[in-house]
């Protein structure tokens, strides 16, 4: 893990934007999305974790680099980003002809974008906070930013609406205070160690604007591109080695497919009362598992309780049996999950 | 404060008039840069639909093969109605179908957006979002730049042009612009529906790129104004122009004026089916030649609807090759003046006189009475009916009734609507006097 050391190098912030056609237009009739780039913009969550970036390396006197993945329509948003002072890297996404293959194999693959993203960073130093907006790079599932610190070794925060960097200590480096939401109008505060992949809220702040100056020089920056890679070799000062490179890491992902429960054979209920059917069908009014609380434990311990529970209720097949040489260990169907 | 950036020249705002001064200093090898309020050029401009490209030969040679283009103009119909009747004039051309071309529709966003394209191109920069606030002036009063609403930082330069639209904030400040008057000015109001492209084809008889552009007279529930709808590639653009003050006098919101355009027999079996997608709305400064500002000061020029040069004379309303080729004439005066360094009123005279040996300033001229003609009572809410009924006496078959003369179907339509065949006479003559 990296700590902030100005003596040695200067700290790396990073904004990992989403910049898209914000106003797409949807036929009514066949619910095609056109989008012509004149639209384009930064959401809330993404200005916001433009300006988070922007404070923190201010805070810890560092560098602050975007990089957004997107077709070419976004280089007059960066324009505006480089405007701001910050450098600036695209990574071919989406429709951008020119690198048609990759582009295209990374629309929709997360893990393939952070990839990708992590690998756009490498010239730049190992990043000490990468902020991204809630709706991140992968339309919003919020997977993109996890793959991005597992790719970086970074320990992740998100949905925060709040965002500071706290001082260094005697002992140990700064790091950041993050604070989120929680029921009841409650919040809880965060001790986020650095390196971190940190998701914000649009909340709490609002994008500054260029100086004149800087618009000025913007409008001629070259908005420098970065292939759509997905090899990285972060983690050489600290982070994780790359996910191809490092096998023990502790997910594999084989082939995924859309999740269908499994059909199960209820037997008919034995009523001539449709409604007692109907009842006896839909598990209504018979008592569920209550909630159960099942912590404070350990993160492999609670994952271990909520397998337990899918496998419990047949959405899971059982652990595998260790494989009885010389037959090959029967794989986990990752469709089920 | 930061620093003032010195420039060429400033223009403000990347309308057309922005652009087409852009484009005309940029090629002169001037550094110029464009200020525009809005995120990019075209993004806060509203018009009806129709772009006459003539203007832009001389400026960007084969410019049809490039614009964004919705449709080419191939049927213009002027149509009068009354609440139940119409009756159009309905001009179809194959020549416009083709290149050169007559006019377009075009989306403004996008339009503007390939203007500006233009410009930057040959060399101008663009600044977005940014809004001029106000005049920088030296201490003899001579304008030496703009400040911006970006930290109140300035740019400066010898020559400002203001092409910041219609009611410009900047020719007021500088004290060109007259007092501005409601009565120089119109509200337009536009609907953008959405209308399938097969539609659209069968429904205006057209095909591929071809499109129509319908005026009309007497929509507007006798509100001194007219209608007007367009075919775009999928959309169609439908809307009024009315009078500010008697709009205002009316006590009528202006969209239920598009819906009572939208329900008439006419116009309702185009639009069949068709959803909103945008309502916009946007002053036009149809005072005409009249109500024209001062074009030039020391270290400033004023071009297109901030000069208040849309046309807008009944059978026309063109505002943007107005624009441009007021803008572009402007351009070119600041390079000329630029080179002789004088930027003072007199130095940039020549603006001007450029303006009188074009369309802009001499159509403008030729037709400076045209407004108050076309917005009279009698145009507006009289003769509409007159001429439909007229149309219904002549058409209508009256057997075993014998066919009345045409004078007597004329008289019996005046004497309905209350017109005097002398007035008629008399506004026939003045019409052939302006338009002839
Ligand atoms: C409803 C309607 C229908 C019309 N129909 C037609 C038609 O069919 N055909 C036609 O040719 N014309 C039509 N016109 C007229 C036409 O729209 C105008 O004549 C034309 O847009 C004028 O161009 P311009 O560049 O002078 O001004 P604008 O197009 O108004 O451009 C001014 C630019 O300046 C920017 N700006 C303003 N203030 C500032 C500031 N302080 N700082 C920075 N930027 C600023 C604005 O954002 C804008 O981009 C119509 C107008 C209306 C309202």
């Amino acid at each position: 893990m990296t700590t902030v050391d100005a003596t040695t190098r200067s700290p790396l912030v990073v904004a990992c934007l989403r910049i898209t056609d914000l106003h797409p237009e949807v036929d009514l009739l066949t619910g095609a999305v056109t989008r012509d780039g004149l639209g384009v913009g930064l959401s809330p969550a993404d200005a916001a974790a433009l300006e988070h970036a922007l404070r923190i390396a201010e805070a810890w006197t560092g560098r602050v680099v975007v990089v957004a993945a997107g077709p070419r329509y976004i280089v007059p948003v960066l324009r505006e980003v480089v405007a701001l002072g910050a450098a600036v890297v695209r990574i071919p996404y989406g429709d951008d002809a020119s690198d048609h293959g990759q582009a295209a194999e990374l629309a929709g693959d997360e893990h393939g974008l952070a990839r990708a993203v992590a690998a756009a960073l490498i010239p730049f130093g190992t990043p000490d906070l990468v902020v991204c907006g809630d709706h991140s790079v992968d339309r919003g599932t919020g997977a993109m930013p996890a793959f991005l610190a597992h790719e970086l070794g970074a320990a992740q925060a998100l949905g925060l609406v709040a965002l500071t960097a706290e001082r260094a200590g005697q002992t140990s480096g700064p790091t950041l205070i993050a604070e989120r939401r929680l029921d009841a109008g409650w919040r809880e505060r965060l001790r986020v160690p650095i390196p971190a992949v940190c998701s914000v809220e649009g909340a709490g702040v609002r994008l500054r604007r260029a100086p004149l100056s800087g618009a000025l020089a913007a409008g001629s920056a070259v908005i420098a591109s970065a292939p759509a890679t997905t090899t990285t070799t972060h983690g050489t000062d600290g982070g994780a080695d790359s996910w191809a490179d490092n096998q023990s890491g502790s997910v594999h992902i084989g082939a995924t497919r859309a999740f269908e429960p499994r059909t199960r054979v209820r037997p008919a209920p034995d009523s001539a009362d449709p409604r007692i059917r109907l009842l006896a069908l839909t598990g209504a009014l018979v008592a569920h598992d209550p909630p159960t609380v099942i912590g404070p434990v350990g993160a492999a311990e609670a994952a271990d309780a909520l397998i337990g529970f899918l496998v419990r209720h047949g959405y899971l097949d059982g652990p595998p049996t260790p494989p009885a040489p010389p037959t090959p260990p029967a794989p986990i169907d990752p469709g089920d999950r | 404060m930061t620093e003032p950036s010195a420039f060429d020249a400033v223009v403000v705002g990347a309308g057309p008039a922005g652009s087409a001064a852009a484009l005309a200093l940029a090629r002169a090898g001037r550094s110029v840069v464009m200020v525009e309020r809005g995120p990019f050029a075209g993004s806060k401009n509203v018009y009806g639909g129709v772009v006459y490209g003539r203007v832009l030969d001389d400026i960007i040679p084969t410019w049809w093969n490039e614009v964004p283009v919705e449709r080419w103009v191939v049927r213009r119909s002027t149509m009068m109605m009354t609440e139940d009747q119409s009756l159009a004039i309905d001009y179809r051309s194959h020549a416009w179908g083709v290149a050169p071309y007559n006019g377009m529709t075009t989306v403004r966003s996008h339009f503007d957006s390939w203007l500006a394209g233009q410009a930057t191109e040959a060399g101008a920069q663009l600044v977005t979002s940014t809004v001029a606030t106000g005049l920088v002036r030296d201490s003899a009063g001579r304008v030496i730049g703009i400040r911006t609403d970006r930290d109140g930082a300035e740019l400066r330069a010898p020559v400002v042009i203001a092409c910041d639209g219609v009611n410009s904030l900047l020719a007021k400040e500088a004290g060109l612009l007259p007092r501005a008057e409601a009565s120089h000015y119109t509200l337009g109001v536009k609907e953008v529906l959405d209308l399938p492209a097969e539609a659209i084809n069968e429904r205006f008889g057209v095909r591929g790129h071809e499109g129509v552009d319908i005026e009309i007279l007497g929509c507007t529930r006798g509100i001194p104004g007219g209608g007007f709808l367009y075919t775009n590639a999928e959309t169609v653009s439908v809307g009024v122009v009315v009078s500010l003050p008697h709009l205002a006098e009316a006590k009528v919101r202006p969209e239920e004026l598009i819906a009572d355009l939208k329900a008439h027999p006419s116009i309702a079996p185009y639009l069949r089916g068709s959803h909103l997608r945008e309502y916009a709305a946007h002053l036009v400064p149809e005072g005409g030649y009249d109500t024209m500002p001062t074009l030039a000061a020391d270290g400033m020029m004023v071009a297109g609807d901030a000069a208040a040069m849309t046309l807008a004379a009944g059978l026309w309303l063109e505002g943007v090759n107005f624009a441009i080729g007021s803008g572009y004439a402007a351009g070119r005066a600041a390079d000329r003046a630029i080179a002789v360094g004088d930027c003072s009123a007199r130095g940039l005279a020549s603006y001007r006189a450029d303006l009188e040996n074009q369309f802009v300033l001499a159509d403008h001229k030729r037709l400076r009475k045209a407004p108050a003609l076309v917005l009279s009572e009698r145009v507006q809410q009289r003769y509409p009916g007159l001429l439909c009924d007229l149309a219904e006496g002549m058409f209508t078959v009256t057997n075993p009734t014998p066919k009345a003369g045409g004078l007597r179907v004329t008289r019996a339509a005046a004497a309905k609507h209350g017109v005097k065949l002398r007035e008629l006479a008399v506004d026939t003559i003045r019409g052939m006097r302006i338009f002839g």
